[in-house]
């Protein structure tokens, strides 16, 4: 399935249609995404924000990364789910998280960062590209 | 020692004056939207053992199980804390992973809702994996 794509939390209470084919989808094993995602790496795909409608209210909490960034997680107020990230040094495009879109995607990541983090039972797909860390970013448009 | 963990801002803290269960992964929709696409990694405390402090917010819903579970998280970042059935009463507490300070106290066990995870879902398949709950069918080990 291509898009558009379509997501919902738990309870319903937030929706999400996304007209636009995701940048890149990664999973990530950093210790706060951990936290955020039960004990589990996010996987998360990045969709530039005016590609998006969201309906309902999403509740937004940040936290300064590594990198000296503000990360920030945007989740359901009434159950919890896990809906975005964004990164100040991504303004105009934020990560779904994969488990929020509905059905039949074909979406799945294709890259693993911050391994360092992971604990040892972690299960990581050898297919997928790896990163110790944060990969480094995209050349610069010349 | 007591097991301690918090949620990722910190305003919600946990302690747990028992020893695990068992620790398992969990492949059914609902906790892939509560993982982020993962499954939820959770370890098993009796419920009595297990102590918060902080602010929590709470949603009881029907699990994939059929049974009626409550799962709580933290309402200032949203970090997914515990899943406890209501119904039928009894049962251990699943603590989320994430949350303890130190996430590798049990390593997962089992693997179960096999059937609803995504195609690109990397498994252990040394370890015994339940098409859905414990009670189901457990899948054949791989070739």
């Amino acid at each position: 399935m291509t898009a558009p794509y379509s997501g919902s939390c738990n309870c319903g209470a937030v929706t999400v249609t996304i007209s636009a084919e995701p940048v890149w989808v990664r999973q990530c094993w950093c210790g706060q995404c951990q936290k955020a995602a039960a004990g589990s790496a996010t996987n998360n795909a990045l969709f530039a924000t005016d590609a998006m409608t969201v309906n309902g209210d999403v509740a937004w909490k940040g936290y300064t990364a590594a990198s000296g960034n503000t990360v920030e997680q945007g989740f359901c107020p009434s159950c919890g789910t896990p809906i975005f990230g964004r990164n100040s040094s991504r303004p105009s495009s934020w990560v779904v998280r994969l488990g929020f879109l509905d059905g039949d995607h074909d979406l799945k990541p294709t890259t693993a960062i911050w391994l360092e983090e992971a604990p040892e039972w972690a299960m990581i797909d050898p297919a997928l590209e790896q990163f110790t860390r944060q990969p480094p970013p995209p050349p610069q448009a010349p | 020692m007591p097991h301690t963990g918090q949620c990722l801002c910190g305003q919600v803290r946990l302690t747990v004056d028992g020893e695990p269960l068992g620790a398992r992964s969990c492949w059914c929709r609902d906790c892939q939207r509560i993982a982020s696409g993962s499954a939820t990694v959770n370890v098993l405390f009796p419920e009595e053992a297990v102590h918060y402090e902080g602010e929590i917010s709470t949603i009881r819903m029907t699990a994939d199980s059929g049974n009626t579970v409550e799962r709580g998280f933290c309402p200032q970042c949203g970090a997914q804390l515990y899943s406890k059935t209501i119904e039928p009463a009894g049962m251990p507490m699943r603590v989320r992973a994430g949350t303890l300070d130190d996430p590798e106290l049990m390593a997962p066990s089992a693997t179960i809702f096999v059937d609803s995870a995504p195609a690109w879902a990397v498994m252990d398949t040394t370890l015994p994996r339940y098409s859905r709950g414990l009670d189901s069918p457990l899948l054949e080990e791989s070739a």
